[in-house]
Protein backbone atom coordinates (compact mmCIF):
# COMPACT_ATOMS: atom_id res chain seq x y z
CA UNK A 1 0.00 0.00 0.00
CA UNK A 2 1.27 3.08 -0.86
CA UNK A 3 0.97 5.94 1.93
CA UNK A 4 -0.31 9.15 1.16
CA UNK A 5 -0.78 12.42 2.98
CA UNK A 6 -4.08 13.54 2.61
CA UNK A 7 -5.07 17.06 3.53
CA UNK A 8 -8.67 17.02 4.72
CA UNK A 9 -11.23 20.11 4.56
CA UNK A 10 -14.30 18.38 5.63
CA UNK A 11 -16.36 16.12 7.11
CA UNK A 12 -13.92 15.84 10.18
CA UNK A 13 -15.61 13.37 12.73
CA UNK A 14 -16.87 15.34 15.90
CA UNK A 15 -14.38 14.41 18.74
CA UNK A 16 -16.98 13.60 21.68
CA UNK A 17 -14.45 13.76 24.58
CA UNK A 18 -13.80 16.55 26.53
CA UNK A 19 -11.40 19.03 25.29
CA UNK A 20 -7.54 19.22 26.47
CA UNK A 21 -5.53 22.57 27.67
CA UNK A 22 -2.35 23.14 26.35
CA UNK A 23 0.34 24.57 28.52
CA UNK A 24 -0.32 27.36 26.06
CA UNK A 25 -2.58 28.82 23.39
CA UNK A 26 -3.62 26.50 20.50
CA UNK A 27 -2.92 29.79 18.25
CA UNK A 28 0.82 30.42 19.58
CA UNK A 29 2.09 27.40 17.50
CA UNK A 30 -0.63 25.77 15.23
CA UNK A 31 -3.22 26.81 12.42
CA UNK A 32 -6.45 25.52 12.76
CA UNK A 33 -7.47 26.52 9.22
CA UNK A 34 -4.59 23.71 7.88
CA UNK A 35 -6.14 20.40 8.92
CA UNK A 36 -4.34 17.33 7.67
CA UNK A 37 -4.90 13.63 7.33
CA UNK A 38 -1.67 11.50 7.98
CA UNK A 39 -1.38 8.08 8.00
CA UNK A 40 1.79 6.10 8.64
CA UNK A 41 4.08 3.76 10.68
CA UNK A 42 4.76 5.19 13.95
CA UNK A 43 8.98 5.35 15.06
CA UNK A 44 8.45 6.51 18.55
CA UNK A 45 6.37 7.91 20.91
CA UNK A 46 7.57 10.23 23.87
CA UNK A 47 4.89 10.03 26.90
CA UNK A 48 6.38 13.85 28.65
CA UNK A 49 4.84 16.28 29.82
CA UNK A 50 3.63 19.16 28.70
CA UNK A 51 2.36 17.34 25.72
CA UNK A 52 2.89 13.70 24.17
CA UNK A 53 4.30 13.46 20.92
CA UNK A 54 3.96 10.87 18.30
CA UNK A 55 6.87 10.34 15.48
CA UNK A 56 5.91 8.32 12.29
CA UNK A 57 7.31 7.82 9.04
CA UNK A 58 4.57 8.95 5.95
CA UNK A 59 5.51 7.82 2.62
CA UNK A 60 5.25 10.64 0.27
CA UNK A 61 4.03 10.33 -4.02
CA UNK A 62 7.22 8.66 -4.81
CA UNK A 63 7.43 6.03 -1.91
CA UNK A 64 9.67 7.68 0.20
CA UNK A 65 9.66 8.12 3.88
CA UNK A 66 8.49 11.10 5.51
CA UNK A 67 9.13 12.17 9.09
CA UNK A 68 6.31 13.41 10.80
CA UNK A 69 5.83 14.68 14.51
CA UNK A 70 2.69 15.05 16.19
CA UNK A 71 1.42 16.55 19.86
CA UNK A 72 -1.16 15.15 21.24
CA UNK A 73 -2.39 15.95 24.82
CA UNK A 74 -0.77 15.84 28.23
CA UNK A 75 -0.17 12.69 29.52
CA UNK A 76 -2.32 13.06 32.54
CA UNK A 77 -5.26 13.98 30.83
CA UNK A 78 -4.69 10.88 28.26
CA UNK A 79 -4.46 8.85 31.01
CA UNK A 80 -7.94 9.85 32.29
CA UNK A 81 -9.10 9.36 28.83
CA UNK A 82 -7.80 6.08 28.84
CA UNK A 83 -4.65 6.03 26.91
CA UNK A 84 -1.33 4.63 28.67
CA UNK A 85 2.75 4.80 27.39
CA UNK A 86 2.09 1.56 25.29
CA UNK A 87 -0.85 2.93 23.62
CA UNK A 88 0.98 3.28 20.90
CA UNK A 89 4.09 1.32 19.59
CA UNK A 90 6.51 1.78 17.10
CA UNK A 91 5.41 0.26 13.81
CA UNK A 92 1.99 0.84 14.69
CA UNK A 93 0.23 1.96 11.07
CA UNK A 94 -2.29 4.63 12.27
CA UNK A 95 -3.82 7.71 11.22
CA UNK A 96 -3.80 10.94 12.72
CA UNK A 97 -6.10 14.01 12.14
CA UNK A 98 -5.07 17.31 13.31
CA UNK A 99 -3.75 20.51 12.24
CA UNK A 100 -0.30 21.75 11.35
CA UNK A 101 2.02 23.91 12.48
CA UNK A 102 2.35 27.63 11.36
CA UNK A 103 6.02 27.52 10.38
CA UNK A 104 5.91 24.88 7.43
CA UNK A 105 7.58 22.02 9.55
CA UNK A 106 6.22 18.28 9.50
CA UNK A 107 4.61 18.80 12.58
CA UNK A 108 1.09 18.72 13.73
CA UNK A 109 -1.26 18.91 16.15
CA UNK A 110 -3.28 15.28 16.44
CA UNK A 111 -7.14 15.51 17.18
CA UNK A 112 -7.94 12.05 16.25
CA UNK A 113 -5.69 9.24 15.92
CA UNK A 114 -7.09 5.62 14.22
CA UNK A 115 -5.49 2.70 15.63
CA UNK A 116 -4.58 0.04 13.61
CA UNK A 117 -7.81 -1.86 15.16
CA UNK A 118 -9.76 0.93 13.49
CA UNK A 119 -10.64 2.65 17.03
CA UNK A 120 -10.51 6.55 16.30
CA UNK A 121 -9.56 8.73 19.60
CA UNK A 122 -9.59 11.77 20.64
CA UNK A 123 -5.93 12.72 21.13
CA UNK A 124 -6.43 15.75 23.10
CA UNK A 125 -5.75 18.75 20.95
CA UNK A 126 -6.27 21.85 22.37
CA UNK A 127 -7.43 23.72 19.31
CA UNK A 128 -10.79 25.34 21.20
CA UNK A 129 -12.23 25.35 17.75
CA UNK A 130 -13.49 28.70 17.70
CA UNK A 131 -12.05 31.65 16.05
CA UNK A 132 -10.39 34.23 18.47
CA UNK A 133 -13.08 36.85 18.58
CA UNK A 134 -12.11 40.86 18.13
CA UNK A 135 -14.26 43.80 19.25
CA UNK B 1 -11.71 25.01 -0.57
CA UNK B 2 -8.12 24.84 -0.72
CA UNK B 3 -6.39 22.01 -1.30
CA UNK B 4 -2.63 21.48 0.34
CA UNK B 5 -0.20 21.13 -1.95
CA UNK B 6 3.18 20.14 -0.86
CA UNK B 7 5.94 19.04 -3.73
CA UNK B 8 6.26 15.78 -3.83
CA UNK B 9 3.37 14.79 -1.84
CA UNK B 10 -0.10 13.86 -3.29
CA UNK B 11 -2.58 16.04 -1.81
CA UNK B 12 -6.21 14.61 -1.45
CA UNK B 13 -9.70 15.84 -0.28
CA UNK B 14 -11.25 13.47 1.39
CA UNK B 15 -14.25 13.44 3.64
CA UNK B 16 -13.79 11.80 6.75
CA UNK B 17 -16.31 9.88 7.91
CA UNK B 18 -14.34 8.08 11.42
CA UNK B 19 -16.72 7.21 13.76
CA UNK B 20 -15.37 8.74 16.66
CA UNK B 21 -15.42 6.78 19.76
CA UNK B 22 -15.78 8.50 22.76
CA UNK B 23 -12.65 8.62 25.20
CA UNK B 24 -13.04 11.26 27.29
CA UNK B 25 -13.95 11.72 30.54
CA UNK B 26 -16.85 10.34 31.30
CA UNK B 27 -19.92 11.83 32.91
CA UNK B 28 -19.79 10.98 36.73
CA UNK B 29 -22.36 11.51 39.51
CA UNK B 30 -20.70 12.58 42.19
CA UNK B 31 -21.75 11.38 45.88
CA UNK B 32 -24.48 12.87 47.13
CA UNK B 33 -25.56 14.41 50.36
CA UNK B 34 -25.38 17.53 52.72
CA UNK B 35 -21.73 19.39 52.41
CA UNK B 36 -19.80 18.78 54.77
CA UNK B 37 -18.04 20.35 57.55
CA UNK B 38 -14.67 21.16 59.49
CA UNK B 39 -14.52 20.34 63.35
CA UNK B 40 -15.04 23.71 63.85
CA UNK B 41 -18.25 24.31 62.00
CA UNK B 42 -16.63 26.00 58.42
CA UNK B 43 -18.21 23.92 55.18
CA UNK B 44 -15.28 22.34 53.93
CA UNK B 45 -14.22 22.83 50.32
CA UNK B 46 -11.27 19.95 50.55
CA UNK B 47 -11.13 17.30 47.70
CA UNK B 48 -10.21 16.77 43.80
CA UNK B 49 -12.54 19.31 42.00
CA UNK B 50 -13.52 19.05 38.00
CA UNK B 51 -13.55 22.36 36.52
CA UNK B 52 -14.83 23.20 33.15
CA UNK B 53 -12.72 23.87 30.49
CA UNK B 54 -12.47 27.73 30.04
CA UNK B 55 -10.21 29.13 27.51
CA UNK B 56 -12.61 32.45 26.67
CA UNK B 57 -14.03 34.24 29.96
CA UNK B 58 -16.45 35.35 27.30
CA UNK B 59 -18.28 31.91 26.53
CA UNK B 60 -20.83 30.67 27.81
CA UNK B 61 -20.25 26.43 28.58
CA UNK B 62 -20.95 23.55 30.41
CA UNK B 63 -21.14 24.47 33.69
CA UNK B 64 -19.57 27.60 32.68
CA UNK B 65 -21.26 31.26 32.13
CA UNK B 66 -19.11 33.85 30.98
CA UNK B 67 -20.02 37.60 29.44
CA UNK B 68 -19.89 38.21 26.28
CA UNK B 69 -19.21 41.62 25.97
CA UNK B 70 -16.12 42.95 28.17
CA UNK B 71 -16.63 46.35 29.83
CA UNK B 72 -12.96 47.54 28.22
CA UNK B 73 -11.68 50.91 28.54
CA UNK B 74 -9.83 52.48 25.53
CA UNK B 75 -6.49 51.02 27.40
CA UNK B 76 -7.84 47.35 27.52
CA UNK B 77 -9.25 47.24 24.44
CA UNK B 78 -6.05 48.53 22.48
CA UNK B 79 -4.39 45.93 24.43
CA UNK B 80 -6.70 42.89 23.55
CA UNK B 81 -6.77 44.48 19.90
CA UNK B 82 -3.10 44.11 19.66
CA UNK B 83 -3.15 40.91 21.40
CA UNK B 84 -1.88 37.75 18.96
CA UNK B 85 -0.49 34.69 20.82
CA UNK B 86 1.60 33.61 17.77
CA UNK B 87 3.46 36.84 18.97
CA UNK B 88 4.15 34.98 22.02
CA UNK B 89 2.35 33.56 24.87
CA UNK B 90 4.23 33.34 28.34
CA UNK B 91 2.68 29.88 28.84
CA UNK B 92 4.34 28.28 26.34
CA UNK B 93 7.79 28.76 28.12
CA UNK B 94 5.82 27.42 31.04
CA UNK B 95 5.96 30.69 32.98
CA UNK B 96 3.31 30.43 35.61
CA UNK B 97 -0.72 30.90 34.07
CA UNK B 98 -1.64 33.14 36.90
CA UNK B 99 -4.86 32.74 38.72
CA UNK B 100 -7.85 33.47 36.46
CA UNK B 101 -5.97 30.94 34.04
CA UNK B 102 -5.17 28.20 36.20
CA UNK B 103 -8.82 27.83 37.62
CA UNK B 104 -9.95 28.03 33.85
CA UNK B 105 -7.93 24.61 33.08
CA UNK B 106 -9.42 21.72 32.67
CA UNK B 107 -6.99 20.03 34.80
CA UNK B 108 -8.32 19.09 38.30
CA UNK B 109 -7.87 21.23 40.92
CA UNK B 110 -7.22 19.44 44.35
CA UNK B 111 -9.17 21.99 47.91
CA UNK B 112 -6.99 21.26 50.98
CA UNK B 113 -8.40 23.78 54.23
CA UNK B 114 -7.80 24.22 57.76
CA UNK B 115 -9.02 26.94 59.95
CA UNK B 116 -6.37 28.96 59.32
CA UNK B 117 -5.39 28.40 55.13
CA UNK B 118 -7.36 27.29 51.87
CA UNK B 119 -5.06 25.98 49.61
CA UNK B 120 -5.06 25.61 45.39
CA UNK B 121 -3.32 22.79 44.33
CA UNK B 122 -3.44 23.25 40.64
CA UNK B 123 -2.31 19.86 38.52
CA UNK B 124 -1.82 22.29 35.50
CA UNK B 125 2.43 22.95 35.78
CA UNK B 126 1.93 21.27 39.41
CA UNK B 127 1.45 25.00 40.72
CA UNK B 128 -0.15 25.99 44.00
CA UNK B 129 -1.30 29.11 45.61
CA UNK B 130 -1.92 29.32 49.21
CA UNK B 131 -4.60 31.69 50.87
CA UNK B 132 -4.96 32.93 54.54
CA UNK B 133 -8.48 32.70 55.54
CA UNK B 134 -7.92 33.69 59.37
CA UNK B 135 -8.52 37.18 58.68
CA UNK B 136 -5.39 38.62 58.13
CA UNK B 137 -5.06 41.58 56.10
CA UNK B 138 -3.68 41.47 52.35
CA UNK B 139 0.35 41.85 52.70
CA UNK B 140 2.71 44.45 50.92
CA UNK B 141 4.66 41.81 49.21
CA UNK B 142 6.17 42.73 45.14
CA UNK B 143 3.53 41.51 42.68
CA UNK B 144 3.20 38.13 41.78
CA UNK B 145 2.15 35.65 39.06
CA UNK B 146 -0.48 34.58 41.31
CA UNK B 147 -1.27 37.50 43.85
CA UNK B 148 -1.77 37.96 47.40
CA UNK B 149 -5.10 36.57 48.19
CA UNK B 150 -6.80 36.52 51.54
CA UNK B 151 -10.11 35.20 52.04
CA UNK B 152 -12.84 35.71 54.90
CA UNK B 153 -16.67 33.81 55.76
CA UNK B 154 -19.26 35.29 54.57
CA UNK B 155 -21.93 32.89 56.12
CA UNK B 156 -20.97 29.70 54.50
CA UNK B 157 -19.39 31.42 51.44
CA UNK B 158 -16.10 31.82 51.49
CA UNK B 159 -14.40 35.00 49.74
CA UNK B 160 -11.20 34.85 47.92
CA UNK B 161 -9.77 38.12 47.90
CA UNK B 162 -6.96 38.96 45.65
CA UNK B 163 -5.07 41.72 44.74
CA UNK B 164 -0.99 42.73 44.15
CA UNK B 165 -0.32 40.86 40.76
CA UNK B 166 1.90 41.47 38.28
CA UNK B 167 0.53 42.58 34.37
CA UNK B 168 2.87 39.35 33.09
CA UNK B 169 -0.40 36.76 32.66
CA UNK B 170 -3.50 37.21 30.65
CA UNK B 171 -6.88 36.26 31.98
CA UNK B 172 -7.46 33.20 29.86
CA UNK B 173 -6.05 31.29 26.80
CA UNK B 174 -7.56 33.62 24.27
CA UNK B 175 -5.59 36.56 26.01
CA UNK B 176 -7.71 38.99 27.21
CA UNK B 177 -6.08 41.36 29.15
CA UNK B 178 -5.48 42.80 32.71
CA UNK B 179 -3.00 45.05 34.10
CA UNK B 180 -1.37 45.63 37.68
CA UNK B 181 -4.54 46.95 39.12
CA UNK B 182 -6.33 43.73 38.47
CA UNK B 183 -8.60 42.76 42.06
CA UNK B 184 -10.56 39.31 41.84
CA UNK B 185 -12.87 38.04 43.98
CA UNK B 186 -13.79 34.82 44.30
CA UNK B 187 -16.73 33.00 46.24
CA UNK B 188 -16.71 29.51 46.76
CA UNK B 189 -19.80 27.85 47.87
CA UNK B 190 -21.50 24.21 48.62
CA UNK B 191 -24.95 23.35 47.75
CA UNK B 192 -24.18 19.58 48.31
CA UNK B 193 -21.36 17.35 48.66
CA UNK B 194 -20.40 17.21 45.14
CA UNK B 195 -20.63 20.26 43.77
CA UNK B 196 -18.61 23.75 44.78
CA UNK B 197 -20.59 27.25 43.46
CA UNK B 198 -17.88 29.13 42.07
CA UNK B 199 -17.84 32.65 41.11
CA UNK B 200 -15.37 34.81 40.38
CA UNK B 201 -15.59 38.80 39.80
CA UNK B 202 -12.77 40.53 37.48
CA UNK B 203 -12.46 44.55 38.65
CA UNK B 204 -9.22 46.51 36.94
CA UNK B 205 -10.21 49.93 36.40
CA UNK B 206 -7.32 50.42 33.76
CA UNK B 207 -8.62 47.78 31.92
CA UNK B 208 -12.25 47.66 32.68
CA UNK B 209 -15.22 50.52 33.07
CA UNK B 210 -17.09 48.34 35.57
CA UNK B 211 -16.46 44.55 36.88
CA UNK B 212 -17.65 41.89 35.81
CA UNK B 213 -17.91 37.85 36.68
CA UNK B 214 -18.51 34.72 35.59
CA UNK B 215 -20.02 31.37 37.66
CA UNK B 216 -19.34 28.21 37.06
CA UNK B 217 -19.91 24.69 39.03
CA UNK B 218 -16.93 22.22 39.73
CA UNK B 219 -18.02 19.02 40.26
CA UNK B 220 -16.16 16.66 43.34
CA UNK B 221 -14.02 13.65 41.60
CA UNK B 222 -13.38 10.99 44.62
CA UNK B 223 -12.50 8.82 41.84
CA UNK B 224 -9.19 10.97 40.88
CA UNK B 225 -5.90 11.48 42.12
CA UNK B 226 -4.02 14.41 41.33
CA UNK B 227 -0.90 13.68 38.79
CA UNK B 228 2.49 15.39 38.09
CA UNK B 229 2.52 17.75 35.34
CA UNK B 230 6.13 18.93 34.78
CA UNK B 231 5.75 21.70 31.93
CA UNK B 232 9.63 21.75 31.42
CA UNK B 233 10.29 18.35 30.73
CA UNK B 234 9.74 18.28 27.07
CA UNK B 235 8.84 21.93 25.78
CA UNK B 236 10.42 20.77 22.31
CA UNK B 237 8.09 23.38 21.15
CA UNK B 238 9.69 26.51 22.46
CA UNK B 239 13.30 24.47 22.16
CA UNK B 240 12.51 24.10 18.23
CA UNK B 241 11.69 27.41 17.79
CA UNK B 242 7.66 26.64 16.73
CA UNK B 243 6.54 28.91 19.83
CA UNK B 244 8.04 32.07 20.40
CA UNK B 245 9.24 33.08 23.77
CA UNK B 246 7.84 36.21 25.93
CA UNK B 247 9.23 39.32 25.86
CA UNK B 248 11.00 40.81 29.12
CA UNK B 249 9.04 42.99 30.74
CA UNK B 250 9.66 46.56 30.76
CA UNK B 251 11.82 48.04 33.19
Amino acid sequence: MNWKIFAAFAGLAVATAQPASAHHSFAAEFDSSKQVTLQGSVTKVEWQNPHIWVYLDVKDAQGNPQAWQCEGGPPNTLTRNGWGPNSLKSGDVIVIDGFLAKDGSKTCNARMVKFPDGRSVFAGSSNPDTAPKKP
Amino acid sequence: MKTLLRSGIVAVVIAMTVQAVAAGQQEVKPPTGPAPRTASGKVDFSGVWQKPYVPDMTKDGKDQKGLADLPFTPWGEAEWKKYDAAEGDYTGACLPFGMTRSVNTPEPMQIIQSDKYFVFLFEQNSWFHVVPIDGRPHGNGIPTWFGDSVGRWDGDTLVIDTVNFNSRTRLDTIGHPHSEQLHLVQRFSRPDLGHIRYEITVEDPKTFTKSWTNTRTFTLRPDWEMMEYSCEENNKSLWEGRIKPPKPPKP
